[in-house]
């Protein structure tokens, strides 16, 4: 296991406060974060570029925090992957094993075949595409047999259809050689497809860790909600606490919702007691507009609105509600409805809708956490 | 008229100012004197000493500024900054005054001692050699250092990562990917190692057939009013110096690492 405990490392203003993660055997562990939020800066604590003002870094239980680069055993890929231009395809892959004495033919060769680049070994790196160059780097990364490899937004640069390609081929080695993975990216989509394990981490702080459906479905804070991109985030009070549901009213949209306590952050989930103030929050592909005819859905919450814009986003539409309140309500809902869905329901602006927010998909975070 | 063309006519103000200097030199230029002083024993000595000490005080100055580059670029240590500051010496001293400074430290005791009991450098080829050596060194230190700052310290770090040491890494990346920029220094140092003529003239003096390098073969044609044997060998210099310049400019395009 490589560990990080406490590791605090201050650059001019920016400060790593300490941040502590376990990246587990044969595990993708994804650090989840805006860009400047000080992902690459623990990268670089962990390999021993940057010396920890405070913490400690251990590789499978042994202190290393003092350890020179090369006796970590990290294999590194940087963002512009640093491919070495006076070396060519092959020369670059076996590097490692050559300068330490481990070269094994065999397992490059290998390796070189799983990645699919035979047929580029001789190439210059300067002549390769961008999706070889990703792979030349990972190969190199590799061949060295490190225990653990570091990954800092390897594919940011290349093009959608080039990067989910490399998604599948990253998920394939991954199984095949029981990788060990610690990568670092500000991608929602990549950090959910790739990461067994996701850590959030904004200002230098991880804000929440946990499996990917924890983090997805359960943010622990605001900051985490609002960088996941959910925009259903409504101010209220809890009126009450009946075994695992939670009754919220919200003056925002002016309707009481109620919300298992199942979704409420397990991470630092407070004791939530009957009057304190909360946020409720619900991600735009939860949301449900009702047909005309639902009586089969729950009597709660519903809550009346009129459709105030729909934006097609090609593969989906996403329609804004402004619910009916007694005074005007500020805030608007936001739905976000497969294709067929909403063609099938007829939507158009200025129509009056009824939003269902399923109690299961609603989650609840203390309001202390909003800044 | 636009500040593009005023800058263009700048650029050509400069380059005309040479093309006159040079195109003068023809005025002067007979071919068969030309000849006869190219081929006479005292310039074709000239030629040579100023090539082999040049070439020597290169070398030994590159290899000297080659790891001090590299500390400099990649390190931070205690009295780097004036360490840093004190390469500049030689551009803002002049060379006389630094010759003056090479005499003086050989009038001190360490000097009187280093001279009597291991190498005689005043009045000698090795005294050229050291005058050289000195002026030329902080600027191939500060040349090779730029080369090497270009190079990001990303690839040395994945180089570790993949388990080489700092030496290793040093070896088999940053010096293969700072070579054109060394040898671009390289060439510029022995440029300017083969025009030195103020400490040179200083340390060893102007001795014909002895310590008469190309440029204080020029002062001593001048100085005895032989023009057309001064055109010469600055015609000389020059050729040599320009075939280097352009050699600079080709090894050091397209160099260029993110």
């Amino acid at each position: 296991m490589l560990e990080a405990t406490g590791i605090s490392v201050k650059v001019g203003h920016f400060l790593l406060n300490k941040v502590s993660l376990a990246v587990k055997k044969s595990h993708c562990h994804v650090i989840l974060g805006p860009t400047g939020s000080g992902k690459t800066l623990l990268l670089e604590s962990l390999m021993g570029l940057r010396k920890p003002d405070t913490g400690r870094v251990l590789i499978d239980g042994v202190d290393s925090t003092g350890l020179p680069i090369e006796r970590r055993r990290l294999s590194y890929v940087p963002q512009d992957l640093a491919l070495f231009p006076h070396l060519t395809v092959r020369d670059n892959i076996i590097y490692g094993p050559r300068v330490s004495g481990t070269r094994n033919d065999t397992n490059v060769d290998e390796l070189v075949s799983s990645l699919g680049i035979e047929h580029i070994l001789n190439r210059a790196t300067h002549n390769l595409s961008g999706g070889e160059r990703q792979r030349v780097a990972l190969a190199r990364a590799l061949a060295s047999e490190c225990s653990y490899l570091l990954l800092d937004e390897p594919l940011s640069s290349l093009h959608e259809s080039l990067r989910k390609e490399l998604w599948f081929l990253l998920k394939d080695l991954l199984k095949r050689y029981g990788l060990s993975i610690l990568m670092v990216t500000h991608d929602l989509e990549e950090a959910f497809f790739l990461g067994d394990f996701i850590s959030v981490m904004i200002d230098g702080r991880i804000r929440q860790e946990g499996n990917k459906g924890d983090i997805y479905n359960r943010p622990d804070d605001l900051e985490v909600a609002r960088f996941l991109g959910i925009r259903n985030l409504f101010q209220g009070e809890l009126t009450e606490i009946t075994g695992n549901v939670l009754t919220v009213f919200s003056d925002e949209l002016g309707a009481s919702v109620r919300a298992s306590a199942m979704t409420c952050s397990n991470h630092s989930r407070p004791d939530f007691e009957v009057d304190a103030k909360v946020v409720l929050g619900v991600r735009s592909e939860n949301m449900e507009i009702l047909r005309r005819d639902h009586t089969a859905k729950a009597s709660y919450n519903k809550i009346g609105g009129v459709i105030e814009t729909i934006l097609d986003k090609a593969a989906s539409f996403l329609v804004t509600v402004r619910p009916h309140c007694f005074s005007a309500c500020q805030r608007t809902l936001e739905a976000e409805l497969p294709n067929h869905v909403f063609h099938d329901l007829r939507l158009e602006k200025g129509r009056n809708v009824t939003v269902f927010l399923h109690e299961e998909k609603v989650f609840v975070i203390p309001y202390e956490s909003r800044r | 008229m636009s500040f593009r063309a005023l800058c263009i006519v700048f650029s050509f103000m400069t380059f005309f100012l040479y093309v006159v200097l040079v195109g003068s030199l023809f005025y002067f230029l007979d071919r068969t004197v030309f000849v006869e002083r190219l081929l006479s024993e005292r310039a074709l000595f000239s030629i040579q000493l100023s090539i082999l000490a040049a070439s020597v005080a290169t070398l030994i100055s590159v290899i000297v500024a080659v790891p001090s580059a590299f500390a400099l670029s990649r390190f931070a240590f205690p009295g780097r900054g004036i360490v840093d500051t004190m390469l500049e010496l030689p551009m803002i001293v002049s060379p006389a005054a630094l010759g003056a400074m090479i005499l003086i430290f050989f009038n001190n005791p360490v000097g009187e001692w280093i001279q009597t009991n291991w190498q005689q450098f005043v009045f000698t080829v090795y005294g050229i050699i050291l005058a050289q050596f000195v002026t030329t060194c902080g600027i191939a230190t500060r040349l090779i250092k730029a080369a090497m700052d270009e190079i990001p310290v990303r690839y040395e770090a994945v180089a570790r990562s993949l388990g080489a040491t700092p030496a290793k890494a040093f070896l088999t990346i940053t010096l293969p990917m700072s070579k054109r920029g060394i040898l671009a220094a390289s060439i510029l140092t022995w440029a300017k190692a083969l025009g030195e003529f103020g400490a040179t003239m200083t340390v060893a003096g102007s001795m014909a057939m002895n310590t008469e390098t190309l440029p204080i073969a020029i002062f001593m044609r001048l100085s005895t009013a032989d023009i057309e044997g001064t055109v010469a060998l600055i015609l000389i210099l020059i050729s040599i110096g320009i075939t280097l310049l352009y050699a600079v400019r080709l090894l050091t395009r397209n160099t260029h690492y993110a």
